[in-house]
């Protein structure tokens, strides 16, 4: 067990003690790591995603956190194809017996945060953490708004002028550390 | 203030007639704009707010009740006096009438006015809102005008209010128990209609039937409840389309047009067609090709077929609704979504929404709204507007990343929509009053 881990495992039977169940599963380490995710202490919020963790493939499309499989934007698992599957692979069926048409799959910080925060949003910036034993790059969704997802002033970060940090993503790379 | 608005304050008895007047349309235009205003601030929340706002108006009819002590937000100002000596009658009796009906710059005895303001944002309508807190206006100028009827003072009737304390507390906890049954009603309108056994999807409604597919043990069947009673089943069977005393269904074959009543068949399309949609001489359905999808419209009187729309394998061509002289459809695929609306008189195509984030599918057509559904992130959110108007409201709500809604159907003030939950696959069908 990591100390990170450990923290969280702490955190959460504290939290657990004092708030009850709901808070304690609101932060088990699976889904929402100690202080924002691993390698982002808690300052500029994640990016919209299908998840709460915005967790990208090296394009910037979402895949699930917990075991980096891809997703559309409704959450659910998809093949090479873009259809929806089940955990198996196999394709989702509907409730006519017919399997389910693909359903929208766009890059979180290029089209989700474009579109919900209408503002022009890219990626830019970059920096790089060990985690979970593996490189993982944490990715800045950068824009010309003055304000950052969380509501407050946004900072330059790894952005490029004039743009400045709107939210912040990461892409596992898989090479170890 | 109640005691200003006299003969003797005013000047006479005809200028306490103009500033009554007056302090009325103050107070009812300044009610009927903050009603307004929470209604369109609740437009955005609407689905969460109404289990908050019966829960306040459940803590305010406990403390009503004396169950309970809930201390109130208060502002104890008064109506700035110096306004009647240096502004003319019309607008201190107005500004007079606005202070009160704004409701939350004086003093309020009960939790109602507040339940009142929650229960607007849950409904989310701004003209319902501001119909509702005019009559707030309505009381607050009703006090003054009741004297004047009555031959006797306004301060004697709040003085005879105010002995009455404990009546006015009781009738105040009725009428928030009420409230409290009344906005959690909408939930319970919003169960499923029990049909039996297996999956229930692809609604149809008219006023003498509703249609639906089932599907059991892999089979899948159209059924056709009329009013009256009983049911008719049509086997091998699904996607019914109601119009009057027709029906329209996909089988094996292509599509058919039959008088549900009696079976007989009153027309049909081969091919590989599916998904019809019939307002009569018009039947929209799509149909497959081996490199697209089309979306067509057929003149059943005159065999004219029109191409509304074309996707190409792999994006969805969805269920269209006719209505109207209109046709609504949904056109999704990996990089958006859209629901588009096209006017079979004037052939005019337009998309009504648009979307590259989420999963825009299933809208219904009545003569006056458009009903669809939303997908995106786990939460799937049927939504109704006036097809005049731009503001949505969500009829309803689910967060799960294994339930979602489907069809739907849209008949009068009447909605349905499937809902269906991937693991199992079950479908069910809710109805929900607009």
């Amino acid at each position: 067990m990591t100390r990170r881990s450990f923290l969280g495992r702490l955190g959460a039977t504290v939290l657990g003690a004092v708030g009850g169940g709901a808070v304690a599963a609101a932060v088990a380490p699976e889904e929402a790591e100690a202080f924002h995710f691993c390698g982002h202490i808690f300052t500029t919020d994640s990016c919209p995603s299908p998840y709460r963790l915005p967790r990208i493939n090296r394009a910037g499309y979402p895949l699930r956190p917990r075991d980096g499989r891809p997703i559309d934007n409704l959450g659910r698992l998809v093949n090479g194809s873009g259809y929806p599957i089940n955990e198996a692979g196999a394709r989702l069926i509907g409730p006519d017996g017919r399997p389910l048409p693909k359903g929208p799959r766009t890059r979180i910080c290029q089209d989700w945060v474009a579109e919900r925060f209408h503002i022009d949003a890219r990626i830019q910036g970059s920096w790089y953490r060990c985690c979970n034993n593996q490189i993982r790059k944490l990715v800045d969704c950068c824009s010309r708004s003055r304000r950052r997802i969380n509501g407050d002033a946004a900072l330059r970060g790894y952005c490029y002028a004039p743009r400045n940090v709107f939210c912040v993503m990461y892409y596992d790379t898989g090479i170890p550390c | 203030m109640i005691e200003t608005i006299t003969p003797d304050v005013c000047g006479s008895r005809k200028r306490q007639a103009w500033a009554l007047l007056f302090f009325a349309l103050g107070a009812l235009v300044a009610s009927a704009c903050v009603g307004a205003l929470l209604g369109l601030a609740g437009s955005r929340v609407a689905a969460w707010a109404l289990p908050v706002a019966a829960l306040l108006a459940l803590v305010g009819a406990a403390r009503e009740g004396g169950l309970a002590r809930v201390p109130l937000p208060q502002s104890r100002r008064q109506v700035p006096e110096p306004w009647r000596f240096k502004l003319p009658l019309p607008a201190w009796a107005a500004g007079y009438g606005a202070g009160l009906g704004l409701g939350f710059l004086t003093y309020q005895p009960v939790a109602t006015f507040w339940v009142a303001c929650a229960a607007a944002v849950a409904l989310g309508r701004p003209l319902a809102g501001a119909v509702c807190f005019a009559a707030y206006g309505a009381g607050r100028s009703l006090l003054l005008l009741l004297p004047l009827r009555r031959g006797s003072e306004a301060t004697a009737i709040v003085e005879a209010l105010s002995g009455r304390r404990g009546g006015v507390l009781r009738v105040n906890a009725v009428a928030l128990l009420a409230c409290a049954a009344l906005l959690a009603a909408p939930s319970a309108a919003a169960e499923p209609i029990p049909l039996g056994p297996g999956s229930h999807f692809d609604p149809s409604a008219i006023g003498p039937a509703f249609a639906y597919t089932q599907r059991n043990l892999g089979v899948s069947s159209v059924i056709v409840l009329p009013s009256a009673g009983g049911a008719l089943q049509y086997p091998d069977a699904e996607s019914p389309s109601l119009d009057g005393e027709l029906l329209a269904y996909q089988y094996a074959a292509g599509i058919r047009i039959v008088r549900w009543a009696t079976g007989e068949e009153v027309g049909r399309v081969d091919g590989v067609t599916s998904k019809p949609a019939l307002d009569w001489p018009w039947l929209a359905y799509r149909r497959a090709l081996p490199d697209r999808t089309l979306l067509e419209l057929r003149d059943l009187t005159t065999g004219e077929v029109r191409r509304l729309g074309s996707v190409p394998v792999g994006a969805d061509l969805g269920r269209p609704s006719i209505a109207a002289g209109r046709v609504a459809w949904h056109a999704a695929g990996s990089r958006g979504s859209r629901i588009l609306l096209y006017q079979i008189g004037s052939g005019n195509k337009q998309v009504v929404m648009a979307t590259t984030i989420a999963l825009l599918s299933n809208p219904s057509l009545s003569s006056t709204r458009i009903l669809w559904i939303k997908q995106r992130q786990g939460i799937s959110t049927a939504f109704v507007r006036k097809l005049r108007r731009t503001r949505a409201r969500v009829l309803a709500r689910v967060s799960s990343q294994r339930t979602f809604y489907w069809t739907t159907d849209l008949y009068g003030l009447t909605a349905y929509v499937t809902r269906w939950t991937v693991v199992g696959g079950a479908a069910r069908i809710l109805r929900i009053e607009l």
